[in-house]
């Protein structure tokens, strides 16, 4: 049994990462400041904790926050210490920015996400937009494929990778459940959907979590992106990479049956709340895509499902429970960590270490880029972000000099290809998902995964290079 | 460690019980069999199955059988709270309506087959119980999804899977 391996992780992790929470400040390296030495302890205890898990990825988020109100801000219990450390004392930063980061626009645009999801959920709007979507698409066996890819691919830029999975699997299975075992299009259908979720989520800052973690990151440093400028980035690129992944999955996966009709019973709820909820979705998207129109930020627009669903009666305070309030956590831990590297300057330092002359912004985003997925297909990709971002960033700002554009397409570039990495059932909720139903082994899952990696690879940096300066 | 979920099968007759195993032996693969010739010894086997920290999905139940008869267990069963939740099938030909009235209303009978059943059906109904007891007991759906009912734990399945990380 592999069992002690992962018996072990548990205590490593838990040893490993409180060790350094303990032990960094007392060391003394050459350049780093002492609140900086602390803010190394935190960092790696983070990390450790982020990718070996001895407790859940949120609870070490809120973790960071905590150590951070306790050892870094005003409030520090260390503060006396920090004050004789640090030459001309040490100003520190108030705990009420740690929490601070809790309601955060991105934070708060992710709020505004998950009430359109629940809503959208509850009266069933995402199972009749596949129902309409999915129509212009026939009945040829890839040309299903591919509307169900596109599909869940459209639904997840505005719900959860996961939650839209989920829902594309429960009306999908039982239907392709139905196609001959030996036929390749049950598992061309079965990828189709962790696929089109997975990479569906790029397209809009609300997609996944990733996607808040650069948007975060640039914000601090006063690069603020419109939601529509994300996606005139990011659509096309999602579009390309799925077109390909597509084409080259009916070839690994060639469908037998010559027609193939996915029926779904819905129809549209016409109650006056379900259509309350169609006109509050369809508003918030409209002000979000035409954010340059108007100029009132995402984050402020996101606050008017936030209030108008409950105030309306679409949603309850059972569906308010049952929000991922979990990643709004991840999310905020991740930003709260992002404070502390830069304001101790631990950041910087970190990026000393490392002679990066000659590496230019594209040798520093393939490197970025290349952890960033190598992690990601093994941790969970916000995590992957969260612990990269701050310090590309930093890396890529000199670099930068004051060019906005310079600055947000390096950033961009990485946060996006963590969003690429699918290759194992552990590298995205929705792989585990498709893999579940028993319809797909995970050699099926690494075929697709290594094709959907090495193109969102590829299309990613092409695009940061070539197109996305002409959008920007 | 993932808690497994069993399927308990009762049944005196060796040969019908082997029947009844080897139809459901396509689901083993995610619910494990366990077998008992009487009601003494599915205690037995309830009693194993406890101590490993698992739990019972579905129980197949004889009604006629030497000793305490399938009704009787189904009822004693419903007493107990940790088999309460389990889906509770008579597998019989003998049961009378007195026992049956009794195994609906004392036992909180699931679903009754009558003997001879037809070929699938003991399959159709496990799957269609399981994916009941996963979705009343609001389990993660994943490790057993192959073999359950889509329409029964769908909502399931979205309540438990809603976000990103």
């Amino acid at each position: 049994m592999p069992k002690t391996a992962s018996s072990l992780k548990k205590p490593i992790g838990l040893v490993l990462g409180l060790g350094a929470l303990f032990f960094m400040p007392f060391l003394s390296l050459d350049g780093l400041s002492p609140s900086g030495h602390v803010a190394l302890g935190i960092f790696v205890m983070a990390a450790v904790f982020w990718i070996l898990e001895p407790i859940p990825i949120y609870a070490t988020s809120m973790g960071v926050i905590l150590a951070q109100v306790l050892l870094l801000s005003d409030q520090s219990l260390i503060a006396a210490w920090l004050d004789r450390a640090h030459e001309g004392g040490y100003t520190a930063p108030p705990y009420t920015l740690f929490y601070g980061t809790l309601s955060n626009p991105i934070i708060i645009l992710f709020l505004g996400g998950f009430s359109l999801a629940a809503a959208a959920e509850k009266y069933a709007l995402d199972q009749n937009l596949t129902r309409i979507l999915l129509k212009p698409f026939g009945t040829r066996p890839v040309m299903v494929s591919l509307g169900v890819m596109m599909v869940t691919g459209v639904l997840s830029a505005f719900m959860s990778n996961t939650a839209t999975t989920a829902m594309m699997m429960t009306v999908a299975i039982p239907i392709v459940g139905m196609v001959p075992k030996e036929d390749p299009f049950r598992r061309l259908v079965a990828l189709s959907i962790p696929v089109g979720a997975n990479i569906g989520g790029i397209a809009t800052p609300i997609g996944t979590p990733p996607n808040a973690v650069a948007l975060a990151a640039l914000a601090r440093q006063g690069t603020v992106v419109p939601f529509s400028t994300w996606m005139l980035m990011a659509t096309p690129l999602v579009v390309v990479t799925m077109l390909l992944t597509w084409w080259g999955m009916c070839r690994m996966f060639k469908p037998q049956i010559e027609r193939f009709e996915l029926t779904i019973n819905t129809t549209f709820d016409r109650s006056p709340k379900a259509i309350g909820c169609y006109v509050i979705f369809g508003l918030t998207v409209l002000l979000w895509v035409t954010e340059k129109l108007h100029g009132i930020p995402s984050g402020v627009v996101a606050f008017l499902p936030v209030v108008f669903l409950p105030a309306m009666g679409i949603l309850d305070k059972k569906e308010i429970r049952g929000f991922s309030w979990e990643v709004l956590w991840l999310v905020a831990g991740g930003i709260s960590m992002g404070l502390s590297l830069s304001q101790t300057g631990l950041a910087n330092w970190m990026i000393g270490q490392v002679n990066w002359d000659g590496f230019g912004t594209l040798g520093l985003v393939v490197l970025f880029s290349l952890v960033g997925f190598t992690v990601a297909n093994l941790v969970s990709h916000t995590v992957s972000a969260t612990i990269l971002v701050p310090v590309a960033i930093a890396l890529v700002l000199p670099l930068a000099d004051g060019d906005v554009t310079a600055l947000i397409i390096p950033i961009a570039v990485i946060g996006i290809i963590v969003s690429y990495a699918n290759i194992l059932p552990i590298s995205t909720p929705p792989n585990a998902i498709a893999l579940s139903t028993g319809l797909i082994d995970s050699k099926d899952l690494a075929k697709s995964g290594l094709l959907v990696g090495l193109l969102g690879f590829i299309f990613s940096i092409f695009f940061g290079l070539v197109v996305w300066p002409y959008i920007l | 460690m993932q808690q497994k979920l069993y399927m308990l099968c009762v049944e005196d007759e060796a040969d019908v019980l082997d029947v009844v195993v080897r139809e459901l032996s396509v689901l083993e693969d995610v619910f494990p069999i366990e077998t008992a010739g009487s009601a003494d010894e599915a205690r037995e086997a309830l009693k194993r199955i406890e101590a490993d920290g698992d739990a019972l999905g579905l129980i197949f139940c004889d009604h006629m059988m030497p000793g305490e008869n399938g009704v009787e267990l189904l009822v004693w069963m419903q007493s107990q709270p940790q088999w309460k939740p389990s889906r509770k099938v008579l597998l019989t030909g003998q049961a009378g309506l007195d026992a049956t009235v009794k195994a609906v209303n004392e036992a909180g009978l699931s679903h009754y087959i009558a003997k001879p059943w037809d070929q699938d059906e003991l399959v159709r109904v496990a799957r269609e119980q399981l994916s009941r007891y996963v979705a009343e007991r609001k389990l993660n759906p994943l490790p057993y999804l192959k073999h359950l009912v889509m329409d029964i734990v769908g909502d399931t399945l979205r309540a438990s899977s809603a976000s990103d990380t």
